[in-house]
């Protein structure tokens, strides 16, 4: 397929924000680098030709350090979701290479993808849905010993379902009840159970909380917080709530049409934002105080998100940008420390994918 | 007073019994005035605001007492066909997911065309112009255009929009908006309420804004009531209630959520689940998750305090509100 716009696919080599110093810190457990997904769209029946392609991970990377916290936020169809699913083996990346400890995990099969899965475990979003309806809690929280035997021998199954239950904060001896006689939040503490089985080193949590109600959310985001350091665990969480992610992550990385355009520490993205996106996205969360109505300055986008089978040439937020000039159309900004920050240094140096990038203080 | 609601009750009856969904509502809203409701799922919130729309679905639902007077006569008096005449002319509802309130094969002209055709008796083709002059109000790019497609052919935000537009066709003075922007992105979400905001003061209409977010409220309304187990709990300016809650539920809500300005240590977590309305705690609803009930809680359901140290009206069902609100 003939690629008009000839910097969108030309991927920036390693330098991506997370050379040395930027990302975490030691040998990363987990590095994704030029991480692409793309879905064809396909025409015909008989003769079935591609026309297109639905870009929704288009280049990404990031590494995630031991005992870390990477966030990720973006609206929705940004790609966060596939990230995930890529992350789990739930999907074949199109392109790029998940690292896990160095190796290539995309590049594994049988055995040796199979004890790499093991170490990478998923929470998914709707705690209605992910569960079995008609499999016992405590058939749902040992499932994960049938696929990996050598993790529990069986007679001590039970035992160790009892004790992840405790762990989660529910009742050992709920292991017979059945998924529908639980709450929302008791719903979502029987998936982390069931994450944690295994004893993984990475947790993966797409959209954790948000189907659930303020009070039971606080819940489940403690349980979370005090998880990950109980078993010194590596997340990956990703939400739309910024409010949210900036509690629970040590880093954060914001996306915006299948690729991250600003990362660094939460102090960095929520206090010293530079890239525009970044900057429009936390104004627009509303914050709990009336007080701040009045003097906060709230930065309203036009439009929607382009489609991502139809992505603009060179910068990809140019078409809502108020900053955009013709060098957003030609060229494709890089996600790496700006060059205006980059000698003063200081907490408005971090990598942001913005050809005139500015800091903006935006949270009140 | 535009919307007086006076001590509603509403019941469901279901195979496994009663279920009580709202017992012993009453707010008020005044022209040009936002009132927030909040609560949880199954506070009753949503309920409350069908059974002020004539939209509960009867049976299993049942208002089973109060009163719901708007510009001077009791809604739950009149006949159905009564009714239908100030749905949609006089009050107006916008709901959460716009997709499914829209009929998917009528083009979004006709639909709010019909609007006019069925309560101002139009022409279609007068209609179809009203429909586009609407669709440009509420900021549709390519309304003339647009007016022709389908809802599938509009984003969550447009659609939303349109969802606005309709609900304003008739110019209503009461407009209900039930969680309005929460199936959307916080980028448009913030589009979508600055238009609603502007809408209504343009209009002066009366707007209950029916939401779980305390970051909309605070942005928006001008009066907020918290209900918890189909009752309201707390009743207040906006200002007031974020300064200094006067209920336990309400302060546990505040210090739940995560804040955006600031990192915290751990969250503050409610303890226990919302109550099962088949069988709501005796006494005060909230008093078994509540870090403050004593032996009267548990016995004595607390009525709606008048909170006393405030000038504007402000209730509190809680015993201890004194204590809530200095604590």
């Amino acid at each position: 397929m003939a690629e008009p716009r000839g910097g969108t696919e030309g991927r920036p080599a390693p330098a991506t924000g997370f050379e040395k110093g930027a990302g975490p810190a030691g040998e990363p457990i987990l590095e994704v680098s030029g991480l692409v997904k793309h879905y064809p769209l396909t025409r015909g029946v008989l003769i079935r030709k591609q026309v297109g392609a639905v870009k929704a991970v288009d280049g990404v990377d990031f590494a995630l350090g031991r005992g870390e916290t990477l966030g990720v936020v973006g609206e929705s169809g940004c790609g966060k979701s596939t990230v995930a699913k890529m992350l789990v083996h739930l999907e074949r990346p199109t392109a790029g290479a998940i690292r896990y400890k160095g190796e290539d995990v995309t590049r594994l099969s049988g055995k040796a993808l199979k004890a790499v899965r093991r170490n990478i475990q998923m929470v998914f979003q709707d705690p209605y849905t992910s569960l079995n309806p008609r499999m016992t809690v405590g058939d749902i929280i040992g499932e994960p010993f049938e696929i990996h035997p050598e993790v529990a021998p069986k007679g001590d199954r039970r035992r160790r379902v009892q004790d992840l239950l405790d762990v989660v904060g529910l009742n050992p001896e709920y292991v017979n009840r059945y998924p529908h006689q639980f709450s929302g939040g008791q719903r979502q503490r029987i998936g982390i159970a069931r994450g944690l089985a295994l004893n993984p080193e990475v947790i993966v949590a797409d959209e954790p909380v948000s189907a659930l109600d303020v009070s039971v959310q606080a819940q489940v985001i403690n349980l979370m917080d005090r998880l990950r350091t109980e078993f010194d665990l590596a997340f990956v969480f990703i939400a739309h709530d910024l409010s949210i992610v900036r509690h629970i992550s040590d880093r954060v990385g914001v996306m915006y049409l299948g690729r991250i355009v600003e990362t660094g520490t939460d102090a960095q993205i929520y206090d010293h934002p530079t890239h525009p996106y970044t900057q429009a996205l936390l104004s627009a969360v509303p914050v709990p105080d009336p007080a701040a109505r009045e003097h906060r300055e709230r930065i309203i986008l036009t439009g929607d998100v382009p489609s991502p089978t139809n992505i603009p040439s060179g910068c990809r937020f140019r078409t809502r940008c108020w900053k955009a000039r013709d060098k957003c159309a030609e060229e494709v900004p890089l996600l790496a420390v700006p060059e205006v920050f980059r000698e003063a240094g200081g907490p408005a140096a971090h990598a942001s994918a913005c050809h005139f990038a500015e800091e903006k203080r935006v949270v009140p | 007073m535009l919307l007086d609601v006076h001590d509603l009750h509403v019941e469901f009856h279901t195979r496994d019994g009663v279920a009580q969904a709202v017992n012993g509502v009453s707010y008020g809203v005044d022209e040009g005035e936002t009132l927030a409701v909040l609560g949880e799922s199954g506070s009753g919130k949503s309920v409350t605001a069908q059974a002020i729309m004539g939209i509960l679905d009867v049976p299993p639902g049942r208002i089973t007492g109060g009163e719901v007077i708007f510009r001077g006569r009791d809604l739950l008096t009149l006949k159905e066909e009564q009714r239908r005449k100030v749905r949609g002319a006089e009050m107006a509802m916008i709901f959460q997911d716009a997709l499914s309130s829209l009929n998917p094969v009528i083009s979004v002209g006709d639909q709010l065309g019909e609007m006019f055709t069925v309560h101002r008796g139009m022409s279609k083709k007068d209609a179809r112009a009203e429909a586009v002059e609407l669709m440009d109000r509420v900021r549709i790019p390519a309304a003339r255009e647009r007016v022709r497609q389908y809802p599938h052919q509009f984003s969550g935000g447009m659609r939303q929009r349109i969802m606005i537009a309709m609900a304003l066709a008739l110019e209503p003075a009461l407009i209900i908006a039930d969680e309005p922007t929460t199936a959307l992105d916080v980028t448009v979400q913030a589009q979508v309420m600055e238009l609603l905001a502007e809408l209504q003061r343009e209009y002066r209409m009366g707007l209950i804004l029916i939401t779980h977010d305390l970051g909309v409220v605070a942005d928006v309304a001008d009066r907020i009531a918290v209900m918890y187990a189909g009752r309201i709990v707390e009743s207040a300016p906006v200002h007031d209630i974020y300064k200094a809650p006067a209920h336990p539920y309400t302060r546990g809500l505040l210090d739940s959520i995560p804040r955006l300005d600031q990192k915290g240590r751990e969250l503050y977590a409610i303890r226990g689940l919302p109550p099962n309305l088949m069988d709501i705690p005796p006494g005060c609803a909230f008093h078994p998750r509540c870090p403050m009930a004593r032996d009267v809680c548990r016995t004595d359901e607390p009525p709606l305090y008048e909170v006393t140290e405030s000038e504007a009206g402000r209730g509190s069902a809680c015993h201890f509100w004194r204590e809530c609100l200095h604590g």
